[in-house]
């Protein structure tokens, strides 16, 4: 499994000349990468969500199977508050970051099942693709792996790969 | 179309400023302030720090006055010219002439492209330009004798009559053996044109740009800003920065300009617009 946010910067029809997001594109297209590598990968997560996923597999060179009975692999598109600053597009919202912190600590734990969702819309959180990974139960007991953590405009990102060994 | 200036090529998509140069003791925006040599030797400099792709080296005001003969102009520029030349390899030198003999001496110091504000009033312009490789900006006058004021001037269409002239006279370099990357055109505002042709030009400058020929504007704090605004000189920078940016829009690719960094700015923002440029950095509301 592999998590990365839903950043409509990442998209092409987005780009300027210079690239705001080069640091998190990177980490994005290393764990699709990655994640390529088993086949068979589903997508969790929005509408745009899954505009994101599409062009960062294609960027990667990993076909995306968008209705696998059984994937090998998920991509999860999805983020924390876009309410964590001041500028942040949802302006500070002072609950943000203890919330962030608890979802951030159990994605690394690959324990989604306990996560109090109630504050996302509030906090103006994209998690369709998390509340999916959670309902499937797929990444308990998985090594979670983060290649990037931050908040560069006031949303949380992560770019997340979930090893499982069973 | 790619543009060839001399020995510099350019993108289908750039544009690009010209700074004017004046090598004049009496032109009417600087009134002098580059007559020196050493003065206009540091507006080049300048304006290359600004940006600018191209200088326009002119020896004569366009405006009737003194005379000034062949020798006399060439003594002022071709000199210039040489330096500039040994000083900026990769700026690209235009001289505002009219004369084929000042612009074989200038093309022979290094000058890329010759400016014939005057649209061809000397035939032998054109071989000059075959001969030595360098770009011609073909410009609409009118039939106007230069160094000489419109007066009662009229025209049936005045934008079909630019597009005339002017393709007329690049298909005759083209003829003489300049190359086709190497023509551009020009409607020459105020040249032979009163403040309305001038106005009717820019608001129609379209018509020029799909005539497929690169398009040159030079606008730069002319009377037809002056009097759409009741502005004198030296209070038409915003007036030429809105008619640059109707300008850009319809695709202009050359910009004669006194202000290189404002006029810059004036164009990407229009090119940015009229999507034919990338934000330099987006990420508002796309976090």
């Amino acid at each position: 499994m592999a998590l990365v946010p839903g950043v409509l910067a990442l998209l092409p029809e987005y780009a300027g000349q210079q690239d705001p997001v080069a640091e998190l594109r990177s980490a994005c297209l290393d764990a699709v990468g990655w994640l390529g590598e088993v086949g068979g990968i589903g997508v969790a997560g929005s509408h745009q969500g899954l505009r994101i996923a599409r062009h960062l597999a294609a960027e990667a060179g990993v076909e995306l199977d968008l209705a696998p009975e059984h994937p090998a692999g998920l991509l999860v598109v999805g983020n924390g508050s876009a309410r964590r600053t001041e500028k942040a597009p949802g302006h500070l919202d002072d609950r943000a970051a203890a919330w962030d912190e608890a979802l951030g600590a159990a994605l690394r734990a690959g324990d989604l099942a306990g996560l109090d969702l109630a504050l996302a819309d509030e906090l103006w959180a994209d998690l369709d693709g998390l509340g999916t990974l959670r309902d499937l139960g797929v990444v308990a007991g998985c090594a979670a792996q983060v290649d990037y953590a931050d908040d560069p405009f006031g949303v949380m990102y992560w770019v997340m790969r979930w090893t499982c060994t069973s | 179309m790619t543009l060839c200036l001399g020995r510099h090529a350019f993108d289908d998509d750039a544009t690009l400023m010209m700074a004017i140069v004046n090598r004049t003791p009496d032109s009417f925006y600087d009134r002098g302030a580059t007559w020196a040599e050493e003065k206009a030797f540091e507006r080049v400099a300048l304006v290359v720090e600004q940006g600018a792709e191209i200088v326009d080296i002119g020896g004569i005001k366009a405006a009737p006055g003194v005379e000034i003969d062949a020798a006399e102009e060439k003594s002022r520029v071709v000199d210039f010219v040489a330096r500039v030349r040994e000083t900026y390899p990769r700026l690209v030198i235009s001289v505002d002439t009219w004369r084929a003999e000042v612009g074989d001496a200038v093309c022979a110091a290094g000058a890329d492209v010759l400016n014939d504000a005057w649209g061809g009033a000397d035939p032998e312009l054109v071989d000059v330009a075959a001969r030595h490789g360098a770009a011609l900006i073909c410009t609409h006058t009118g039939g106007a004798t230069p160094r000489t004021r419109p007066y009662r001037v009229e025209y049936d269409d005045v934008v079909r009559s630019a597009i005339d002239d002017t393709v007329a006279y690049a298909e005759r370099a083209l003829a003489a053996g300049v190359a086709r990357e190497s023509l551009v055109i020009d409607p020459a505002h105020d040249f032979g044109k009163n403040t309305f042709h001038s106005l009717e030009i820019t608001r129609r400058l379209g018509e020029m740009v799909a005539t497929g020929w690169p398009v040159l504007v030079s606008l730069s704090n002319k009377d037809f800003v002056g009097e759409s605004l009741d502005r004198p000189v030296g209070e038409r920078l915003t007036g030429t920065l809105a008619a640059t940016a109707i300008c850009a829009m319809a695709g202009a690719r050359i910009y004669r300009v006194h202000e290189v960094p404002e006029t810059r700015e004036t164009v990407d923002m229009a090119w940015t617009i009229a999507g034919r440029r990338r934000p330099v950095r987006a990420i508002r509301g796309l976090q």
